[in-house]
């Protein structure tokens, strides 16, 4: 990654002096070893801070929202996950493609900061350098190597599209796209839940939106929530309240969740931002699953030139209303 | 000075609860909040810090201050006040510290009512903290992890099998002496412990990545760091979600709404957030129309205008945010980049 990071600096200034782009989004590294970030590049000499390590776990497709919307030409890097998101925004008419260029980074995978906690690596730990599928811990008192997919986030065991599936300029070789875990398991954790009955998943949910402080940060870290403004910040509406009524929290879920299916990418930032480890993947998989189900293989995100299962009608369409369907409560 | 044996602490918790709400750190599941204690919670007394700080307790999320129902052409008005007493175990320094930030606001004249009578129900027990974390840096605010922090009623330190017990306030010692049967006081050797391990924390701390976090190195005045550039550009990243807001300590923004049901309904008071497009939002519209005014405001908030207001930043250290914050957008890079770093300790 060491190597890659000079190539993208290099790309970067590039861009910027050649004025190829007004503005580069890429990423930066604070004072702490997890700690990469979106930063924002539209000067040469700023770029000497950009960094890609195993922590630039930040989606920037996100940003090109506000950006390509200004009039501005982004040049954007992005992850495997993150070309998803990118193409959904796409197939969405949220991102001005003209406006836009793509370098696509072929992703290894993306360290989760609590598993290095929860295995006490964390302590006097300066640096995290990969080394093929492993990881070198640098601490004060030397280095600890670990087989890179025991620190991943889950997410990143799961994923089959480490590679980006848009470009305008591929960095670096592909990675291989096996995933370390069974594609098919995302959804064990959701057949879990099915097999219980409907007052036992009640209570689960119930005791799991309980938890939620309305922070909103699932929905603002979203590629799929991309409204200009998301109908619960309209106040006059007053759809959603401002006080923590499980009701009201299990009513944002719901919508929210709803409002993504057929375009959520499963890219699981919803859950990882989620200060309370709300498994909100187990919802969205759940969704993804009955799209499977009743129109066939979808996986949002990878061709923005195909129309989303939830906005074609064909007569052979699941009908949830007659008996014997598909569907609803006709199965 | 008392102790008790760690292993003794469930009879604790029992004999507290015959009396008062309890409030503990709860694991549920992966998150570790100050929940009420029920038989058989998974106290989590290692945990450092709670992913929502105990604000929750002494100025709750959502608050109803009073019902109302219409009797015939009258309304009629009830006040709801908070019922039972209540004792928070394991409140960390920095949290303890955020308490009387949080005082200067709401006990300051005029007097909130109900925050003075929520203060006035509880009972604080502080835990020192030994094993600072990296994200900590409490002691840029002159907050000693390992100390008894004033605002608790009573101190304590986990020493491994031990809990030292140290009463400080008129409260704190009549509810010490009311458990009197489950306290012993402590021996020579058990002091001694203290103070090395207490000796042991400077060390420690020197050793933090965020140890050079210095926010009175901060210069200019108001209006110089209002109009900084600096703003331009930390905003950038902001997701304008809520949640350094919430899980802050000395965060204390609310806002103030209606449930309006049939014919009655209740008045609540609720945590709103600085970051949120309908913040302030007033009959003309909102004052701060876009992320860098907002990010800007909380920022001012914290390290300018409070202190102008009380003499004290707005921030403990307790690193909530550098550790939450989706973006990392939090108040060590906003300090360090205003110039609150110092090169030596």
């Amino acid at each position: 990654m060491e190597k890659i990071k000079e190539e993208i600096r290099q790309i970067a200034r590039e861009a910027l002096t050649g004025k190829k782009v007004d503005i580069i989004l890429a990423w930066e590294k604070g004072p702490l070893w997890y700690d990469s970030y979106p930063a924002f590049f539209t000067k040469e000499e700023e770029v000497d801070s950009l960094t890609w390590d195993s922590f630039c776990i930040n989606n920037l497709s996100k940003y090109l929202l506000e950006e390509t919307m200004a009039d501005k030409k982004v040049g954007v890097f992005v992850k495997g996950c993150d070309a998803l998101a990118f193409n959904q925004m796409m197939q969405d008419n949220r991102i001005r493609r003209d406006n836009v260029v793509v370098y696509g980074l072929p992703c290894p995978g993306m360290i989760d900061p609590d598993k290095v906690r929860a295995k006490r690596l964390n302590r006097g730990l300066t640096e995290v350098k990969q080394s093929g599928d492993e990881l070198i811990f640098v601490t004060k008192d030397g280095e600890i190597t670990v087989p890179a997919h025991e620190v991943y986030y889950d997410k990143c065991l799961y994923c089959h599209y480490p590679n980006p599936v848009v470009y305008d300029q591929l960095i670096g070789e592909k990675v291989a796209a096996e995933t370390a875990l069974d594609r098919s398991e995302r959804f064990s954790q959701v057949e879990a839940l099915e097999a219980l009955s409907a007052e036992e998943r009640f209570a689960y949910w119930d005791s799991q939106f309980s938890k939620c402080m309305r922070c909103f940060a699932c929905r603002n870290v979203c590629p799929a929530c991309s409204c200009e403004r998301c109908t619960f910040d309209d106040d006059d509406l007053d759809i959603l309240g401002k006080a923590r009524e499980d009701s009201e929290d299990q009513f944002f879920h719901l919508i929210r969740a709803y409002h993504v299916v057929g375009r959520c990418i499963d890219c699981g930032e919803c859950s990882r931002v989620c200060p309370q480890d709300i498994p909100l993947e187990k919802l969205n998989r759940k969704l993804i699953k009955d799209i499977n189900a009743l129109y066939g293989e979808y996986q949002a995100g990878l061709d923005p030139s195909t129309k989303a299962p939830l906005v074609t009608y064909q007569l052979e369409d699941a009908d949830s209303f007659t008996a014997g369907e598909k569907g609803g409560k006709g199965t | 000075m008392k102790k008790i044996a760690k292993d003794q602490l469930a009879l604790l918790w029992e004999k507290i609860d015959q009396n008062y709400q309890l409030f503990l750190p709860i694991a549920k599941e992966k998150a570790v909040n100050f929940s009420t204690w029920k038989e058989g919670a998974e106290v989590d007394l290692d945990a450092l810090r709670t992913v929502n700080s105990p604000k929750n307790i002494i100025f709750p999320q959502t608050e109803t201050y009073l019902t109302f129902k219409k009797e015939g052409k009258k309304l009629g008005l009830e006040v709801v006040s908070r019922d039972e007493e209540y004792v928070v175990f394991g409140v960390r320094p920095c949290d303890v510290a955020s308490f009387k930030l949080l005082d200067n606001v709401f006990l300051g004249e005029p007097v909130d009512k109900f925050y003075e009578e929520n203060r006035q129900k509880g009972l604080i027990i502080s835990q020192a903290c030994l094993n600072p974390e990296e994200t900590c840096f409490c002691n840029a605010f002159a907050i000693n992890p390992e100390s008894a922090p004033v605002g608790a009623d009573v101190a304590t330190w986990d020493l491994g099998d031990l809990l030292l017990w140290e009463a400080q306030s008129e409260k704190g010692k009549a509810f010490t002496e009311a458990l009197s049967d489950l306290l012993e006081d402590v021996s020579e050797d058990d002091r001694k412990k203290l103070d090395e391990v207490k000796a042991g924390i400077k060390d420690k701390l020197e050793d933090l990545p965020l140890v050079h976090v210095a926010p009175e190195k901060i210069e200019g005045g108001l209006k110089e760091i209002f109009a900084s550039e600096v703003w331009d550009e930390l905003y950038q990243r902001c997701l304008g979600c809520g949640m350094c807001t919430y899980v802050c300590p000395t965060c204390h923004c609310y806002d103030l709404k209606d449930y309006n049901g049939n014919g009655c309904g209740e008045r609540f008071r609720c945590w709103d957030s600085c970051m949120f497009s309908d913040f302030t939002m007033m009959a003309h519209g909102n004052p701060r129309t876009t992320q860098k005014e907002r990010v800007r405001q909380r920022f001012m908030h914290k390290l300018v205008y409070y202190p102008n207001n009380y003499e004290s930043y707005a921030c403990v250290g307790c690193g909530r945010c550098t550790e939450r914050c989706p973006v990392r957008l939090d108040i060590v890079k906003v300090i360090k980049k205003l110039g609150g770093e110092r090169n030596e300790l």
